[in-house]
């Protein structure tokens, strides 16, 4: 199948509108804030078409949107210095005014807890928490994205959900005296 | 995986991930746009290219006919070059009333093949070299003899048989 003009507007248009909660769950888990996770989107749409072409401009899967996405995040962290971007992620999760996901659950205070929570995470573990559960990836889609085996994914994931819930089973405990 | 963990991660999937900004949506759709229009002119291009060859051959085709027509017209009966443009170029008895004398072919350029690879994984190699044909003919009436030369642009694609 061939696409002309209309077509291909209209499917990349779908496919982000579908995709870009996860790519930009992801985004935000690599990026300073809501804007530059964004453009890090933005960036990546431009060379996922690039890629797509020999593909007759399908719109991609998203493990690949994912590995272009992590791609781009590591080149402007190189770009913009490490040091500096995980301080102002420091103050940005502090601030609390700047999030990436939306509380669904019945008891707000707890869904509050757990976002802030999954945002202090370290890097690697919060990245592949994303990519599991925002992402809808299995472990070796991870772990292709991530360039590392199925198992040290999983691995990753497991210990997210471990630090997580050791965090959540403190705070409570100090809040019940 | 315990319970408890697995309780948790029924908690975290309801953290619904944030969709992209009213701007941010924007920006995206109008990049989206941009690539389109660049496309839409990459395949007209392509398209252009294509007919450009097309055209060639057309025009190859177009002058042959003139040039039939033409040596008819200067050996014949004088009528004037508007009556010559009304008539058909290449119809079956402008071409008979010609004998072919000498019919020669050679390539005048080729340039050097890129290799490319297939998605089937095949190794082939494209190219384009330029064919002159060179036809002499005589207008049987009058005797004149007419040389007519084209020239064709071929893409040579084949498979690399050797490094």
């Amino acid at each position: 199948m061939s696409f002309d003009g209309v077509n291909l507007g209209e499917t990349w248009r779908e496919w982000l509108e579908e995709s870009a909660p996860r790519l930009l769950a992801y985004a935000r888990a690599r990026c300073n804030d809501a804007q530059e996770a964004e453009d890090l989107l933005q960036d990546a749409l431009i060379k996922l078409w690039g890629y797509q072409k020999e593909r007759e401009y399908r719109p991609p899967d998203l493990p690949l949107a994912f590995s272009v996405m992590r791609y781009l995040a590591l080149d402007r962290g190189r770009r913009k210095g490490r040091r500096e971007k995980r301080d102002q992620k420091i103050i940005q999760f502090q601030s609390g005014e700047d999030h990436w996901l939306d509380p669904t659950l019945e008891d707000a205070e707890e869904a509050e807890l757990l976002r802030k929570e999954v945002e202090a995470l370290p890097d690697k573990l919060r990245e592949a928490l994303t990519l599991k559960i925002w992402g809808g990836l299995t472990f070796a889609e991870i772990g292709r994205v991530l360039k590392i085996s199925h198992n040290t994914a999983a691995s990753r994931y497991r210990y997210a959900l471990e630090q997580l819930q050791q965090k959540l089973n403190y705070l409570k405990s100090i809040k019940n005296g | 995986m315990d319970n408890t963990l697995k309780d948790l991660e029924s908690n975290l999937e309801t953290l619904t991930p944030r969709g992209l900004s009213d701007l941010g949506r924007e920006n995206c759709h109008q990049l989206i746009d941009q690539l389109v229009v660049e496309y839409e002119i990459s395949t007209k291009n392509l398209n252009r290219g294509y007919g450009g060859w097309k055209g060639s051959a057309a025009a190859a085709a177009v002058a042959l006919g003139i040039g039939i027509s033409g040596g008819w017209f200067l050996g014949g009966d004088r009528t004037s070059s508007l009556d010559v443009e009304d008539k058909k170029s290449g119809e079956a008895a402008d071409v008979l009333a010609f004998e072919h004398l000498d019919h020669e072919t050679w390539i005048l350029a080729t340039e050097s093949p890129n290799v490319y690879v297939t998605k089937s994984g095949e190794i082939r190699e494209i190219s384009r070299e330029v064919e002159v044909t060179e036809e002499v003919v005589q207008h049987r009436e009058s005797g004149l003899v007419v040389t007519i030369e084209t020239t064709d642009h071929h893409v040579v694609d084949a498979p690399k048989s050797d490094f």
